[in-house]
């Protein structure tokens, strides 16, 4: 589903180039949730940002689908992200003047589908996440969990091939944590969308289907959990 | 990988959310706005000023049309004025002179009854009435018969002034000078206009054959001219202030151009400090426009940073942004427009016009602000679509 073949990544600073990602390859097949972890600094969020097309590598190339996702400006990387990936944030990133439902509509409007076709579409998402009787409030009238549902639902309402979540659960009490893991999982096998979680929580890693090691921009270990 | 099909929000759907942000901002968007809104208000009240005086103007020459000339004898060391045979012979001497009217007028008061009015005794031939298009509301005009006898029609606020009842004063005497004449008519109201012989309304009329009684002289002291439809009233009048002056009389004369010359003069130099006024104010709004979307998009980096990741392209963003511009300059615009129509309004009475709205150029006020706002919002929304999308999601 997801191949990453000899991708590197480095950044110029002042004192030097400082590499990220040392041909780094790896391929994720569909379905499932993936764990990537690693200490910060291991260069994680840079990956998750080349696997997201929001970052070019320096060489090496991003195959989605069994097709390779270059893309040469910024606005086809935009329409690519759109139209294959959903995102969630550790922070949830909803807009507060929207609501429950517009936010989980935003990606559809990038999409050109009609107004009308939109509120339908994003309110049986919410549904899916269990918050169907929240849709008209506001993201300061829910608490973290709900947001952070609400923000599963706006990365799903596209139909995305693979799901990036970017510590969803940073935020969350260990028991809401929980709910949104299991939430993330079952969706994972209802919808058939591939997740890849990154995290340096090591408790959350096990619970995945796989769990991908990184150190230093480097694969060190690669565990299946089956 | 296959490309996506082509992008881009409707237009409509840019406009509704460009609304819904700034509606949630409403007081500061509404501060910045002062700028266009002063700047719109003085261009719209130049327009429209300009409309009413473009009205006004015409209005002069609705009663007489523009192919009069008046010429005026002015005294140069004895008694001004002209013989009336020289006059009554200038449509045979000067070609294009249709007819030539001539008169006298000289201030005077007047007395009847113990009360007291200034007048402008206008002493003229019977036909004057007809050619100046003055009417009576009461009584008549003069005729060839009335020639030397002591008659008189009396204008329409001086009979006020005489009389609470003007149809009183008919048939009674009014005394200018030594001499008592009967009014006969009193006229309608009538206003000034470019070319006036007197304030009609203070007018006292009285056939110019024996208006030596009254005046200083025999000798008439204007000339009313109407030129011929085919001529050439610059050319005429050229004429006439070469051939009338005399050893004691010098010409001034006024025609419809030189007074639309002159109003459009009066006009040009209001026009210009209320276009400078608006000039500047607009600059200023702009900047102000520019200040509050930079603001906006500083505020909003970790939306954009979102809308990019779900699939705004930088164009989208761009669009969002200059949209939001646009309509707040547009919506600053309205209210300039509004406030430049009261401005307009008071100035207009001012000068005693009548007010009148150029719809036809009320649309200028909201679009050209609302240019203004894509204008200066064209950096805050560049810079908007360059903010990188992993940087604006970190941010806190």
């Amino acid at each position: 589903m997801l191949k990453l073949a000899g991708i590197e990544k480095a950044y110029r600073t002042p004192g030097g180039v400082v590499p990220v990602l040392q041909d780094l390859s790896l391929e994720i097949e569909a379905g499932g949730l993936c764990a990537i972890v690693g200490p910060s600094g291991s260069g994680k969020s840079t990956l998750l940002n080349i696997i997201g097309l929001l970052d070019r590598p320096d060489s090496g190339q991003v195959f989605l689908d069994g097709e390779a996702a270059g893309f040469t400006s910024a606005a086809e990387a935009a329409r690519l992200r759109n139209r294959l990936i959903g995102f969630v944030f550790q922070s949830f990133q909803l807009l507060p003047r929207l609501t429950a439902w517009e936010n989980v509509a935003l990606p559809l409007l990038y999409r050109n589908v009609p107004r009308a076709e939109r509120r339908p579409r994003a309110l049986a998402m919410l549904d899916r996440v269990g918050l169907a009787d929240r849709a008209g409030h506001h993201p300061n009238q829910l608490s973290g969990g709900q947001s952070q549902r609400v923000a599963l639902a706006r990365a799903l309402v596209s139909d995305p091939r693979l799901l990036l979540a970017d510590e969803p659960t940073g935020n969350l009490d260990s028991v809401t944590a929980g709910e949104v893991l299991a939430l993330l999982r079952s969706l994972s096998q209802d919808v058939g969308v591939t997740i890849i979680i990154v995290t340096h929580d090591r408790e959350l890693a096990t619970t995945c289907d796989r769990r991908i090691e990184i150190r230093d921009g480097r694969i060190v270990a690669d565990t299946r959990v089956c | 990988m296959p490309r996506a099909p082509a992008h881009g929000v409707p237009f409509g759907e840019i406009v509704l959310e460009a609304f819904a942000n700034l509606r949630s901002r409403g007081q500061r968007s509404g501060l910045a706005l002062l700028g266009i809104v002063i700047g719109t208000a003085a261009i719209m009240a130049m327009l429209n000023i300009g409309h009413v005086a473009q009205l006004e103007t015409m209005k002069q020459f609705e009663r007489l049309g523009i192919d009069i000339i008046q010429v005026q004898g002015t005294p140069n060391g004895g008694v001004p004025g002209f013989e009336r045979a020289l006059i009554d012979d200038l449509p045979r001497t000067i070609p294009g002179v249709a007819e030539a009217t001539p008169y006298a007028t000289q201030q005077v008061t007047a007395r009847a009854d113990g009360k007291e009015a200034s007048i402008v005794v206008m002493a003229a031939p019977s036909v004057m009435a007809a050619r100046l298009a003055l009417a009576p509301q009461a009584g008549r005009l003069l005729t060839d018969v009335d020639d030397c006898a002591q008659v008189g029609v009396i204008g329409a606020k001086v009979a006020a002034e005489l009389s609470p009842r003007v149809d009183d004063l008919l048939g009674r005497q009014v005394a200018l000078g030594g001499y008592l004449f009967t009014v006969v008519g009193v006229l309608r109201p009538t206003p000034s206009e470019g070319v006036s012989v007197a304030r009609y309304d203070d007018a006292f009329l009285i056939p110019l054959a024996c208006a030596r009684r009254v005046l200083p002289g025999d000798l008439a002291t204007g000339v009313l001219v109407r030129v011929s439809a085919e001529a050439d009233v610059d050319r005429v009048d050229l004429e006439l202030q070469r051939t009338l002056p005399n050893r004691t009389t010098l010409v001034q004369t006024v025609n419809a151009r030189s007074i639309i010359e002159t109003m459009n003069r009066q006009k040009g130099l209001l026009a210009g400090v209320l276009a400078a006024i608006g000039g500047i104010s607009l600059l200023v709004g702009g900047i102000g426009v520019m200040n509050v979307m930079l603001m906006n998009v500083l505020e909003r980096r970790r939306e954009i940073g979102l809308r990019a990741a779900i699939g705004a392209t930088p164009r989208d963003i761009q669009t969002m942004f200059l949209v939001e511009a646009a309509m707040l300059a547009a919506a600053g615009g309205l209210a300039g427009a509004i406030l430049g129509l009261l401005i307009s309004a008071v100035l207009v009475k001012l000068f005693n016009w009548d007010f009148a709205i150029a719809y036809h150029l009320m649309p200028i006020g909201p679009l050209g602000s609302g240019v203004i706002g894509v204008l200066f919002g064209l950096y805050p929304a560049l810079s908007a679509s360059r903010i990188d999308p992993i940087e604006a999601l970190r941010a806190d």
